[in-house]
Protein backbone atom coordinates (compact mmCIF):
# COMPACT_ATOMS: atom_id res chain seq x y z
CA UNK A 1 0.00 0.00 0.00
CA UNK A 2 1.51 3.20 -1.35
CA UNK A 3 1.20 5.43 1.93
CA UNK A 4 1.59 9.29 1.09
CA UNK A 5 2.11 10.78 4.69
CA UNK A 6 0.97 14.26 3.81
CA UNK A 7 -2.23 12.91 2.95
CA UNK A 8 -2.43 11.15 6.17
CA UNK A 9 -1.18 14.56 8.39
CA UNK A 10 -4.02 16.19 5.59
CA UNK A 11 -6.85 13.93 7.03
CA UNK A 12 -5.78 14.19 10.75
CA UNK A 13 -6.08 18.25 10.02
CA UNK A 14 -9.17 17.87 9.02
CA UNK A 15 -10.93 15.80 11.08
CA UNK A 16 -9.64 17.91 14.27
CA UNK A 17 -10.86 20.88 12.22
CA UNK A 18 -14.22 19.96 12.41
CA UNK A 19 -14.01 19.09 16.20
CA UNK A 20 -12.77 22.59 16.84
CA UNK A 21 -15.55 23.95 14.56
CA UNK A 22 -17.85 21.37 16.76
CA UNK A 23 -18.91 20.43 13.87
CA UNK A 24 -19.99 16.73 15.18
CA UNK A 25 -22.13 16.13 12.06
CA UNK A 26 -19.06 16.11 9.71
CA UNK A 27 -16.95 14.81 11.84
CA UNK A 28 -18.90 11.39 12.57
CA UNK A 29 -18.74 11.34 9.07
CA UNK A 30 -15.50 10.53 8.96
CA UNK A 31 -15.62 7.23 10.74
CA UNK A 32 -16.56 3.76 9.30
CA UNK A 33 -20.10 2.78 10.04
CA UNK A 34 -18.43 0.02 12.62
CA UNK A 35 -16.21 3.28 13.91
CA UNK A 36 -15.27 3.81 17.67
CA UNK A 37 -13.94 6.60 19.41
CA UNK A 38 -12.07 5.13 22.72
CA UNK A 39 -10.75 7.44 25.52
CA UNK A 40 -8.93 5.18 28.75
CA UNK A 41 -8.91 5.98 32.34
CA UNK A 42 -6.54 4.02 32.37
CA UNK A 43 -2.85 3.50 30.66
CA UNK A 44 -2.31 0.80 28.55
CA UNK A 45 -5.78 -0.63 28.73
CA UNK A 46 -6.57 -3.00 26.13
CA UNK A 47 -10.50 -3.31 26.80
CA UNK A 48 -12.71 -1.38 26.28
CA UNK A 49 -16.17 -4.06 27.34
CA UNK A 50 -14.54 -5.48 30.13
CA UNK A 51 -13.69 -2.30 31.82
CA UNK A 52 -14.50 0.93 32.47
CA UNK A 53 -13.85 4.14 30.00
CA UNK A 54 -14.22 7.75 29.68
CA UNK A 55 -15.85 7.39 27.02
CA UNK A 56 -16.40 4.37 23.79
CA UNK A 57 -18.82 5.04 21.70
CA UNK A 58 -20.06 3.52 18.49
CA UNK A 59 -21.61 5.61 15.75
CA UNK A 60 -24.93 5.39 17.32
CA UNK A 61 -23.92 7.01 20.42
CA UNK A 62 -22.00 9.54 18.15
CA UNK A 63 -25.44 10.79 16.73
CA UNK A 64 -27.12 10.44 19.58
CA UNK A 65 -24.15 12.95 21.22
CA UNK A 66 -24.56 14.66 18.21
CA UNK A 67 -28.41 15.57 18.33
CA UNK A 68 -27.66 16.41 22.66
CA UNK A 69 -24.82 18.77 21.51
CA UNK A 70 -26.23 22.28 22.05
CA UNK A 71 -29.71 20.92 23.27
CA UNK A 72 -32.15 23.82 24.58
CA UNK A 73 -32.70 21.17 27.49
CA UNK A 74 -29.49 20.39 28.79
CA UNK A 75 -28.41 22.54 31.58
CA UNK A 76 -24.98 21.73 30.62
CA UNK A 77 -25.10 22.79 27.45
CA UNK A 78 -25.89 26.81 28.22
CA UNK A 79 -22.42 27.54 27.95
CA UNK A 80 -20.44 27.61 24.50
CA UNK A 81 -18.16 25.26 23.41
CA UNK A 82 -14.49 26.09 22.07
CA UNK A 83 -11.52 24.00 20.68
CA UNK A 84 -8.25 24.06 19.61
CA UNK A 85 -6.03 21.31 18.72
CA UNK A 86 -2.59 20.74 17.64
CA UNK A 87 -1.29 17.69 16.30
CA UNK A 88 2.18 16.83 15.82
CA UNK A 89 4.87 13.78 15.57
CA UNK A 90 2.15 11.91 12.74
CA UNK A 91 3.86 8.58 12.29
CA UNK A 92 2.33 5.15 10.52
CA UNK A 93 2.88 2.54 13.03
CA UNK A 94 1.38 -0.53 11.31
CA UNK A 95 -0.02 -1.37 8.11
CA UNK A 96 -2.18 -4.09 6.86
CA UNK A 97 -1.88 -4.51 3.22
CA UNK A 98 -4.78 -6.93 2.63
CA UNK A 99 -7.42 -5.43 4.58
CA UNK A 100 -6.53 -1.80 3.71
CA UNK A 101 -6.11 -0.94 7.64
CA UNK A 102 -3.14 1.56 8.45
CA UNK A 103 -2.13 2.82 12.09
CA UNK A 104 -1.45 6.19 12.84
CA UNK A 105 -0.16 7.57 16.42
CA UNK A 106 0.06 11.08 16.84
CA UNK A 107 1.01 13.63 19.62
CA UNK A 108 -1.57 16.18 20.60
CA UNK A 109 -2.44 19.28 22.64
CA UNK A 110 -6.02 20.65 22.56
CA UNK A 111 -7.64 23.32 24.55
CA UNK A 112 -11.12 22.85 25.53
CA UNK A 113 -12.95 26.45 26.63
CA UNK A 114 -15.97 25.28 28.37
CA UNK A 115 -16.70 27.06 31.46
CA UNK A 116 -13.11 27.19 31.86
CA UNK A 117 -10.06 26.44 30.01
CA UNK A 118 -8.79 23.22 30.25
CA UNK A 119 -5.72 21.52 28.72
CA UNK A 120 -5.81 18.02 27.16
CA UNK A 121 -2.47 16.74 26.30
CA UNK A 122 -2.06 12.70 24.93
CA UNK A 123 -1.61 10.43 22.29
CA UNK A 124 -3.74 9.38 19.05
CA UNK A 125 -3.89 6.11 17.70
CA UNK A 126 -5.93 6.49 14.70
CA UNK A 127 -7.26 3.16 12.79
CA UNK A 128 -7.40 4.17 9.20
CA UNK A 129 -9.52 2.53 6.44
CA UNK A 130 -8.00 2.88 3.27
CA UNK A 131 -11.20 3.72 0.51
CA UNK A 132 -11.40 4.81 -2.80
CA UNK A 133 -12.06 8.29 -2.46
CA UNK A 134 -10.01 8.53 1.35
CA UNK A 135 -9.15 7.58 4.81
CA UNK A 136 -12.34 6.52 7.04
CA UNK A 137 -11.88 6.18 11.01
CA UNK A 138 -12.17 2.49 12.32
CA UNK A 139 -10.87 3.44 15.42
CA UNK A 140 -9.91 6.91 17.24
CA UNK A 141 -8.33 5.86 20.51
CA UNK A 142 -7.27 8.98 22.58
CA UNK A 143 -4.62 8.29 25.53
CA UNK A 144 -4.40 11.19 27.73
CA UNK A 145 -1.43 11.53 29.78
CA UNK A 146 -3.34 12.00 32.91
CA UNK A 147 -5.90 9.62 31.77
CA UNK A 148 -6.89 8.82 35.41
CA UNK A 149 -6.98 12.50 36.63
CA UNK A 150 -9.78 13.70 38.89
CA UNK A 151 -11.94 15.25 35.74
CA UNK A 152 -14.25 17.77 35.36
CA UNK A 153 -17.12 17.58 32.59
CA UNK A 154 -15.87 17.00 29.15
CA UNK A 155 -18.82 17.82 26.60
CA UNK A 156 -16.95 17.35 23.11
CA UNK A 157 -14.72 14.56 22.12
CA UNK A 158 -10.94 15.67 21.82
CA UNK B 1 -15.80 28.46 67.63
CA UNK B 2 -19.03 30.43 66.46
CA UNK B 3 -21.11 27.69 65.82
CA UNK B 4 -23.18 26.20 69.41
CA UNK B 5 -24.79 23.38 69.36
CA UNK B 6 -27.92 26.02 69.61
CA UNK B 7 -27.11 28.41 66.35
CA UNK B 8 -26.51 24.96 63.89
CA UNK B 9 -29.64 23.84 65.62
CA UNK B 10 -31.51 26.83 63.93
CA UNK B 11 -30.14 25.60 60.43
CA UNK B 12 -32.32 22.74 60.11
CA UNK B 13 -36.24 23.00 60.21
CA UNK B 14 -38.89 20.62 58.95
CA UNK B 15 -39.16 21.23 55.64
CA UNK B 16 -36.14 23.70 54.96
CA UNK B 17 -32.37 24.14 55.73
CA UNK B 18 -30.10 27.22 55.74
CA UNK B 19 -28.04 27.80 52.93
CA UNK B 20 -24.94 28.11 54.95
CA UNK B 21 -24.79 24.16 55.22
CA UNK B 22 -23.67 24.04 51.56
CA UNK B 23 -21.18 27.20 51.70
CA UNK B 24 -19.65 27.71 55.15
CA UNK B 25 -16.29 26.85 55.36
CA UNK B 26 -17.04 26.46 59.33
CA UNK B 27 -19.47 24.17 58.99
CA UNK B 28 -17.37 21.68 56.40
CA UNK B 29 -14.76 21.30 58.70
CA UNK B 30 -17.69 20.48 61.47
CA UNK B 31 -18.85 17.86 59.02
CA UNK B 32 -15.48 16.41 59.18
CA UNK B 33 -15.32 16.18 62.62
CA UNK B 34 -18.50 15.30 63.46
CA UNK B 35 -20.43 13.23 60.32
CA UNK B 36 -17.07 12.11 58.42
CA UNK B 37 -15.43 11.29 61.93
CA UNK B 38 -18.65 9.61 63.29
CA UNK B 39 -19.93 7.52 60.53
CA UNK B 40 -19.08 4.64 58.84
CA UNK B 41 -16.77 5.38 55.68
CA UNK B 42 -16.85 3.10 52.83
CA UNK B 43 -12.85 2.39 52.18
CA UNK B 44 -12.86 0.01 49.28
CA UNK B 45 -13.21 -3.99 48.64
CA UNK B 46 -11.65 -6.82 49.52
CA UNK B 47 -11.08 -7.94 46.19
CA UNK B 48 -8.88 -5.26 45.45
CA UNK B 49 -6.49 -6.47 47.78
CA UNK B 50 -6.79 -10.28 46.75
CA UNK B 51 -3.06 -11.01 48.23
CA UNK B 52 -1.09 -10.22 51.68
CA UNK B 53 0.82 -7.07 50.96
CA UNK B 54 -1.59 -5.71 48.59
CA UNK B 55 -2.97 -2.46 49.36
CA UNK B 56 -4.96 0.65 48.46
CA UNK B 57 -4.86 4.51 49.73
CA UNK B 58 -7.54 6.59 50.40
CA UNK B 59 -9.51 8.94 52.31
CA UNK B 60 -11.83 8.86 55.39
CA UNK B 61 -13.13 11.98 55.64
CA UNK B 62 -10.07 14.18 55.45
CA UNK B 63 -8.24 11.35 56.92
CA UNK B 64 -5.21 9.90 54.03
CA UNK B 65 -5.88 5.81 54.76
CA UNK B 66 -4.50 2.89 53.56
CA UNK B 67 -6.13 0.20 53.04
CA UNK B 68 -4.05 -3.35 53.44
CA UNK B 69 -4.44 -7.52 53.53
CA UNK B 70 -1.93 -8.15 56.23
CA UNK B 71 0.44 -11.93 55.75
CA UNK B 72 -2.26 -13.45 58.05
CA UNK B 73 -4.86 -12.26 55.47
CA UNK B 74 -6.46 -9.59 58.26
CA UNK B 75 -7.46 -6.54 56.92
CA UNK B 76 -6.40 -3.23 58.43
CA UNK B 77 -7.22 0.50 57.55
CA UNK B 78 -3.89 2.63 58.94
CA UNK B 79 -3.52 6.04 58.96
CA UNK B 80 -1.15 6.90 55.94
CA UNK B 81 1.37 9.12 58.42
CA UNK B 82 4.74 8.10 59.65
CA UNK B 83 4.65 8.06 63.24
CA UNK B 84 8.09 9.67 63.47
CA UNK B 85 7.39 13.23 61.19
CA UNK B 86 4.34 12.57 59.67
CA UNK B 87 4.88 12.05 55.82
CA UNK B 88 2.71 9.79 54.31
CA UNK B 89 4.41 6.53 53.99
CA UNK B 90 2.78 5.47 50.12
CA UNK B 91 1.72 8.23 47.68
CA UNK B 92 0.29 5.50 45.37
CA UNK B 93 -2.88 4.40 45.16
CA UNK B 94 -2.73 0.89 45.41
CA UNK B 95 0.44 -1.63 45.43
CA UNK B 96 1.87 -4.19 46.93
CA UNK B 97 4.60 -4.03 49.90
CA UNK B 98 6.19 -6.37 52.02
CA UNK B 99 6.27 -3.55 54.64
CA UNK B 100 5.63 0.00 54.45
CA UNK B 101 8.66 2.19 55.10
CA UNK B 102 8.59 5.78 55.33
CA UNK B 103 10.52 7.38 51.81
CA UNK B 104 12.10 10.30 54.46
CA UNK B 105 14.08 8.72 57.41
CA UNK B 106 13.73 5.04 56.73
CA UNK B 107 11.05 3.99 59.47
CA UNK B 108 9.41 0.63 58.51
CA UNK B 109 6.53 -0.56 59.38
CA UNK B 110 4.95 -3.89 59.43
CA UNK B 111 1.74 -4.57 57.43
CA UNK B 112 -0.14 -4.33 60.55
CA UNK B 113 0.93 -0.89 60.82
CA UNK B 114 3.25 -2.06 63.90
CA UNK B 115 6.65 -0.21 63.77
CA UNK B 116 9.62 -2.71 62.74
CA UNK B 117 12.70 -0.69 62.54
CA UNK B 118 13.74 2.73 62.99
CA UNK B 119 17.79 2.89 61.14
CA UNK B 120 20.57 4.16 63.36
CA UNK B 121 19.19 3.25 66.73
CA UNK B 122 22.40 4.41 68.57
CA UNK B 123 20.43 8.09 67.96
CA UNK B 124 17.70 6.86 70.30
CA UNK B 125 19.54 4.82 73.29
CA UNK B 126 19.33 6.30 76.62
CA UNK B 127 16.87 8.90 75.26
CA UNK B 128 13.47 7.47 76.80
CA UNK B 129 12.09 6.82 72.87
CA UNK B 130 9.91 3.84 72.98
CA UNK B 131 8.93 2.27 69.96
CA UNK B 132 6.63 0.70 71.38
CA UNK B 133 4.64 3.33 71.95
CA UNK B 134 1.98 2.99 69.35
CA UNK B 135 2.22 6.60 68.61
CA UNK B 136 5.00 5.67 66.95
CA UNK B 137 3.46 3.28 64.69
CA UNK B 138 1.09 3.35 61.55
CA UNK B 139 -2.38 3.68 64.13
CA UNK B 140 -5.07 1.99 62.89
CA UNK B 141 -8.25 3.77 62.88
CA UNK B 142 -10.86 2.86 65.56
CA UNK B 143 -13.21 0.58 63.72
CA UNK B 144 -12.73 -1.82 60.60
CA UNK B 145 -16.11 -3.78 59.19
CA UNK B 146 -16.52 -5.97 55.81
CA UNK B 147 -19.81 -6.88 54.69
CA UNK B 148 -18.85 -9.24 51.88
CA UNK B 149 -15.44 -7.68 50.95
CA UNK B 150 -16.95 -4.17 51.55
CA UNK B 151 -14.96 -1.89 54.17
CA UNK B 152 -15.85 0.15 55.92
CA UNK B 153 -14.00 2.26 58.55
CA UNK B 154 -15.21 4.67 61.69
CA UNK B 155 -12.93 6.60 63.26
CA UNK B 156 -14.68 7.10 66.33
CA UNK B 157 -14.45 3.92 69.53
CA UNK B 158 -17.69 5.02 70.42
CA UNK B 159 -21.28 5.32 68.25
CA UNK B 160 -23.38 2.55 66.55
CA UNK B 161 -21.73 -0.52 65.55
CA UNK B 162 -21.08 -1.36 61.83
CA UNK B 163 -24.12 -3.28 61.44
CA UNK B 164 -26.56 -1.34 63.90
CA UNK B 165 -25.42 1.84 61.27
CA UNK B 166 -26.03 -0.12 58.22
CA UNK B 167 -29.88 -0.88 58.68
CA UNK B 168 -31.76 -2.23 55.69
CA UNK B 169 -28.64 -0.84 53.12
CA UNK B 170 -27.19 -4.25 53.83
CA UNK B 171 -29.46 -5.80 52.09
CA UNK B 172 -28.69 -4.17 49.47
CA UNK B 173 -25.19 -4.84 49.07
CA UNK B 174 -26.78 -8.74 49.52
CA UNK B 175 -28.66 -8.31 46.57
CA UNK B 176 -25.95 -7.17 44.35
CA UNK B 177 -23.75 -9.69 45.65
CA UNK B 178 -26.77 -12.98 45.72
CA UNK B 179 -26.80 -11.94 41.63
CA UNK B 180 -23.20 -13.86 40.99
CA UNK B 181 -24.22 -17.33 40.48
CA UNK B 182 -20.64 -17.94 43.06
CA UNK B 183 -22.01 -15.37 45.72
CA UNK B 184 -19.12 -13.01 44.80
CA UNK B 185 -18.19 -9.83 43.12
CA UNK B 186 -15.14 -8.21 42.59
CA UNK B 187 -13.94 -4.88 41.28
CA UNK B 188 -12.78 -4.63 37.87
CA UNK B 189 -10.32 -1.66 36.05
CA UNK B 190 -9.49 1.47 37.65
CA UNK B 191 -12.22 3.99 39.17
CA UNK B 192 -13.69 6.36 36.87
CA UNK B 193 -13.19 10.19 39.02
CA UNK B 194 -15.09 12.84 38.42
CA UNK B 195 -14.75 15.87 40.24
CA UNK B 196 -17.73 18.40 40.98
CA UNK B 197 -17.79 21.85 41.84
CA UNK B 198 -20.00 21.74 44.65
CA UNK B 199 -20.84 20.43 48.12
CA UNK B 200 -21.05 16.71 49.19
CA UNK B 201 -24.29 17.45 50.41
CA UNK B 202 -25.95 18.39 46.95
CA UNK B 203 -24.73 15.01 45.28
CA UNK B 204 -25.59 12.82 47.96
CA UNK B 205 -29.00 14.43 48.29
CA UNK B 206 -29.29 13.92 44.25
CA UNK B 207 -29.34 10.56 44.08
CA UNK B 208 -32.92 9.65 45.57
CA UNK B 209 -34.28 13.26 43.73
CA UNK B 210 -36.41 11.84 41.33
CA UNK B 211 -38.21 15.51 40.50
CA UNK B 212 -35.35 16.23 38.24
CA UNK B 213 -34.32 13.52 35.98
CA UNK B 214 -37.01 14.21 33.61
CA UNK B 215 -36.18 18.29 33.75
CA UNK B 216 -32.14 17.68 33.95
CA UNK B 217 -31.98 14.56 32.16
CA UNK B 218 -34.64 15.46 29.29
CA UNK B 219 -32.40 16.12 26.68
CA UNK B 220 -30.16 12.78 26.21
CA UNK B 221 -33.98 11.00 25.49
CA UNK B 222 -34.89 12.93 22.78
CA UNK B 223 -31.93 13.31 21.31
CA UNK B 224 -32.19 9.63 21.16
CA UNK B 225 -35.80 9.90 19.76
CA UNK B 226 -34.58 12.22 16.84
CA UNK B 227 -32.07 9.27 16.02
CA UNK B 228 -34.59 6.63 15.74
CA UNK B 229 -36.95 9.21 14.07
CA UNK B 230 -34.27 9.72 11.51
CA UNK B 231 -33.84 5.95 11.10
CA UNK B 232 -36.19 3.39 8.27
CA UNK B 233 -39.17 2.40 10.19
CA UNK B 234 -38.93 -0.97 12.58
CA UNK B 235 -34.89 0.10 13.26
CA UNK B 236 -34.33 -1.91 16.76
CA UNK B 237 -33.55 0.21 19.45
CA UNK B 238 -29.85 0.25 20.22
CA UNK B 239 -28.85 -1.64 23.70
CA UNK B 240 -27.89 1.82 25.22
CA UNK B 241 -31.90 2.84 24.75
CA UNK B 242 -32.80 0.57 27.26
CA UNK B 243 -30.40 2.74 29.95
CA UNK B 244 -31.15 6.17 28.80
CA UNK B 245 -35.04 6.02 28.21
CA UNK B 246 -36.25 5.55 32.08
CA UNK B 247 -34.02 8.77 32.68
CA UNK B 248 -37.21 10.86 31.31
CA UNK B 249 -39.96 8.66 32.87
CA UNK B 250 -42.60 10.20 34.57
CA UNK B 251 -43.38 11.59 37.39
CA UNK B 252 -45.78 9.31 38.26
CA UNK B 253 -43.57 6.64 37.82
CA UNK B 254 -41.64 7.43 39.68
CA UNK B 255 -43.73 8.17 42.73
CA UNK B 256 -45.02 4.46 42.39
CA UNK B 257 -41.32 3.36 43.27
CA UNK B 258 -41.36 5.13 46.39
CA UNK B 259 -38.24 6.04 48.58
CA UNK B 260 -37.46 4.32 51.64
CA UNK B 261 -35.33 5.84 54.60
CA UNK B 262 -33.94 4.48 57.97
CA UNK B 263 -32.22 5.94 60.78
CA UNK B 264 -28.83 7.62 60.19
CA UNK B 265 -29.58 9.20 57.12
CA UNK B 266 -29.80 6.26 55.06
CA UNK B 267 -32.36 5.70 51.68
CA UNK B 268 -33.03 3.68 48.79
CA UNK B 269 -35.62 4.52 45.55
CA UNK B 270 -37.66 1.28 44.20
CA UNK B 271 -37.43 -2.18 45.61
CA UNK B 272 -39.42 -4.40 43.39
CA UNK B 273 -39.70 -1.71 40.56
CA UNK B 274 -37.17 0.78 39.59
CA UNK B 275 -35.79 2.55 36.64
CA UNK B 276 -33.45 -0.80 36.13
CA UNK B 277 -36.35 -3.49 35.76
CA UNK B 278 -36.88 -2.95 31.96
CA UNK B 279 -33.59 -4.01 31.24
CA UNK B 280 -33.50 -7.23 28.54
CA UNK B 281 -32.55 -10.54 29.68
CA UNK B 282 -29.06 -11.48 29.20
CA UNK B 283 -28.74 -15.29 27.78
CA UNK B 284 -27.80 -18.04 29.99
CA UNK B 285 -27.95 -15.74 33.09
CA UNK B 286 -30.76 -17.33 34.59
CA UNK B 287 -30.03 -20.42 34.43
CA UNK B 288 -26.54 -19.93 36.04
CA UNK B 289 -28.23 -18.56 38.88
CA UNK B 290 -30.53 -21.02 39.48
CA UNK B 291 -27.67 -23.43 39.28
CA UNK B 292 -25.73 -21.84 42.23
CA UNK B 293 -29.31 -20.73 44.54
CA UNK B 294 -31.41 -22.81 43.19
CA UNK B 295 -34.62 -21.21 41.29
CA UNK B 296 -36.71 -20.08 44.01
CA UNK B 297 -33.36 -17.72 45.67
CA UNK B 298 -32.60 -16.88 42.03
CA UNK B 299 -36.12 -15.68 41.64
CA UNK B 300 -36.32 -13.45 44.85
CA UNK B 301 -32.88 -12.21 44.02
CA UNK B 302 -33.99 -10.91 40.75
CA UNK B 303 -37.31 -9.34 42.20
CA UNK B 304 -35.71 -7.10 44.20
CA UNK B 305 -34.20 -4.00 41.88
CA UNK B 306 -33.42 -1.08 43.72
CA UNK B 307 -32.33 2.55 41.98
CA UNK B 308 -30.00 3.96 44.59
CA UNK B 309 -29.16 2.96 47.68
CA UNK B 310 -27.59 5.89 49.60
CA UNK B 311 -25.60 5.08 53.24
CA UNK B 312 -24.88 8.81 54.80
CA UNK B 313 -22.68 9.93 54.42
CA UNK B 314 -20.20 8.27 51.83
CA UNK B 315 -21.65 5.70 49.49
CA UNK B 316 -24.08 4.99 47.18
CA UNK B 317 -24.76 1.42 45.33
CA UNK B 318 -26.75 -0.05 42.78
CA UNK B 319 -27.61 -3.75 43.09
CA UNK B 320 -28.73 -4.21 39.92
CA UNK B 321 -26.38 -2.73 37.87
CA UNK B 322 -23.20 -3.51 39.78
CA UNK B 323 -21.90 0.02 40.42
CA UNK B 324 -21.14 2.01 43.51
CA UNK B 325 -19.99 5.55 43.99
CA UNK B 326 -18.01 6.92 46.58
CA UNK B 327 -18.06 10.19 48.03
CA UNK B 328 -14.55 12.16 49.01
CA UNK B 329 -15.39 15.81 50.06
CA UNK B 330 -12.61 17.71 49.13
CA UNK B 331 -13.19 21.43 50.74
CA UNK B 332 -16.84 23.17 51.05
CA UNK B 333 -17.04 23.32 47.21
CA UNK B 334 -15.64 20.64 46.12
CA UNK B 335 -16.40 17.18 46.29
CA UNK B 336 -14.31 13.99 44.38
CA UNK B 337 -16.98 11.10 43.04
CA UNK B 338 -15.55 7.87 42.41
CA UNK B 339 -17.41 4.93 40.34
CA UNK B 340 -16.24 1.23 41.22
CA UNK B 341 -17.52 -1.42 38.68
CA UNK B 342 -17.83 -4.94 39.72
CA UNK B 343 -18.06 -8.31 38.19
CA UNK B 344 -20.60 -11.14 39.57
CA UNK B 345 -18.23 -13.76 39.25
CA UNK B 346 -19.66 -16.87 37.52
CA UNK B 347 -22.28 -14.78 35.65
CA UNK B 348 -21.82 -14.30 31.60
CA UNK B 349 -19.81 -11.31 30.76
CA UNK B 350 -22.25 -9.43 28.93
CA UNK B 351 -24.04 -8.45 32.66
CA UNK B 352 -19.95 -6.53 33.35
CA UNK B 353 -20.15 -4.99 29.63
CA UNK B 354 -24.12 -3.37 30.70
CA UNK B 355 -22.64 -2.38 34.02
CA UNK B 356 -19.38 -0.73 32.31
CA UNK B 357 -22.27 0.62 29.59
CA UNK B 358 -24.09 2.04 32.07
CA UNK B 359 -21.19 3.76 34.02
CA UNK B 360 -20.13 5.50 30.87
CA UNK B 361 -23.19 6.69 29.56
CA UNK B 362 -24.59 7.85 33.08
CA UNK B 363 -21.82 8.29 35.79
CA UNK B 364 -18.47 9.10 33.49
CA UNK B 365 -17.47 12.82 33.13
CA UNK B 366 -17.91 12.83 29.63
CA UNK B 367 -21.12 10.99 29.41
CA UNK B 368 -24.80 13.02 28.60
CA UNK B 369 -26.21 12.48 31.83
CA UNK B 370 -23.56 12.97 34.50
CA UNK B 371 -22.71 16.71 32.78
CA UNK B 372 -26.10 17.86 33.61
CA UNK B 373 -26.07 17.23 37.22
CA UNK B 374 -22.78 18.54 37.44
CA UNK B 375 -23.67 22.08 36.11
CA UNK B 376 -27.34 22.64 38.49
CA UNK B 377 -24.63 21.64 41.08
CA UNK B 378 -22.29 24.01 40.68
CA UNK B 379 -24.94 26.64 39.54
CA UNK B 380 -26.26 26.40 43.09
CA UNK B 381 -22.97 26.25 45.05
CA UNK B 382 -22.43 29.80 43.27
CA UNK B 383 -26.27 30.80 43.38
CA UNK B 384 -26.45 30.29 47.21
CA UNK B 385 -23.76 32.87 48.23
CA UNK B 386 -26.39 35.21 46.76
CA UNK B 387 -28.52 37.19 49.51
CA UNK B 388 -31.88 36.63 47.52
CA UNK B 389 -33.18 34.44 50.13
CA UNK B 390 -31.58 32.21 52.95
CA UNK B 391 -33.20 28.85 52.58
CA UNK B 392 -33.24 26.05 50.35
CA UNK B 393 -36.51 23.99 50.42
CA UNK B 394 -37.72 20.33 51.63
CA UNK B 395 -41.59 20.72 51.40
CA UNK B 396 -42.34 17.81 48.83
CA UNK B 397 -45.03 15.60 49.96
CA UNK B 398 -44.20 16.68 53.62
CA UNK B 399 -46.53 15.31 56.29
CA UNK B 400 -47.24 11.82 54.25
CA UNK B 401 -44.85 9.41 54.85
CA UNK B 402 -45.99 6.07 56.13
CA UNK B 403 -44.35 4.49 58.69
CA UNK B 404 -42.98 0.78 57.52
CA UNK B 405 -44.40 -1.63 60.00
CA UNK B 406 -42.15 -3.11 63.28
CA UNK B 407 -39.30 -0.86 61.47
CA UNK B 408 -37.73 2.25 61.68
CA UNK B 409 -38.37 2.80 57.97
CA UNK B 410 -40.30 5.56 56.66
CA UNK B 411 -41.87 5.49 53.05
CA UNK B 412 -43.12 8.04 50.79
CA UNK B 413 -43.68 8.52 46.91
CA UNK B 414 -40.95 8.81 44.99
CA UNK B 415 -40.80 12.24 44.31
CA UNK B 416 -40.81 13.15 47.98
CA UNK B 417 -38.34 15.28 49.45
CA UNK B 418 -38.59 12.55 52.44
CA UNK B 419 -34.93 11.36 51.77
CA UNK B 420 -33.52 14.98 51.92
CA UNK B 421 -35.28 15.14 55.29
CA UNK B 422 -34.33 12.16 56.49
CA UNK B 423 -30.97 13.45 55.93
CA UNK B 424 -30.79 16.47 57.89
CA UNK B 425 -32.40 15.03 60.50
CA UNK B 426 -29.50 12.86 60.77
CA UNK B 427 -26.99 15.84 59.92
CA UNK B 428 -28.19 17.63 62.60
CA UNK B 429 -28.21 14.67 64.92
CA UNK B 430 -24.32 14.37 64.39
CA UNK B 431 -23.34 17.76 63.93
CA UNK B 432 -25.20 18.52 68.07
CA UNK B 433 -24.11 15.97 69.35
CA UNK B 434 -22.13 16.54 72.81
CA UNK B 435 -18.38 16.19 72.53
CA UNK B 436 -15.85 15.14 74.77
CA UNK B 437 -13.95 17.49 73.29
Amino acid sequence: MSVDIREIEDFLYAEADLLDRTDLENWMALFTDDGTYWMPVREDQDDPLNEISILYENRTLMAIRCNNFGHRLAPSMEYPVRCNHIISAVRVTGEDEARGLLTVTSKFQAVVCYREQTLYAGRYTHRLQKEPDGYKIRQKRVDLINCDANHKSLLIYI
Amino acid sequence: MTYSKEKIGRLVEEARVHRSVYTDPELFELEMDRIWGHSWVYVGHESQLAKPGEFITTTVGKEPVILVRDKADAIHVLYNRCGHKGSKVTARPCGKNSVFRCPYHGWTYQLDGKLQMTPHKIGYENTGFDPEDPQFSLRPVARVASHRGFVFACLASDGPDFREFMQDTIATIDNMVDRSPEGEVEVVGNCLPYMHDCNWKMFVENLNDAVHPMVAHASVGKATEKLMKSLPEGTPYPPEAEIIFPFGSAYDLFDSMKVTTMPYGHSYMGGEQSIHTGYSDIPGYFEALVAGHGEDKAKTILSRNRHNTTVYPSFTIKDAVQVIRVVRPISVNQTLIQSWHFRLKGAPEQLLHRTITYSRLINSPASMVGPDDWDVYSRMQESLQSNAAEWVDMHRYLGRDELVEDSDLKRAPGTSDLTMRNQYQAWLEYMTVETAA
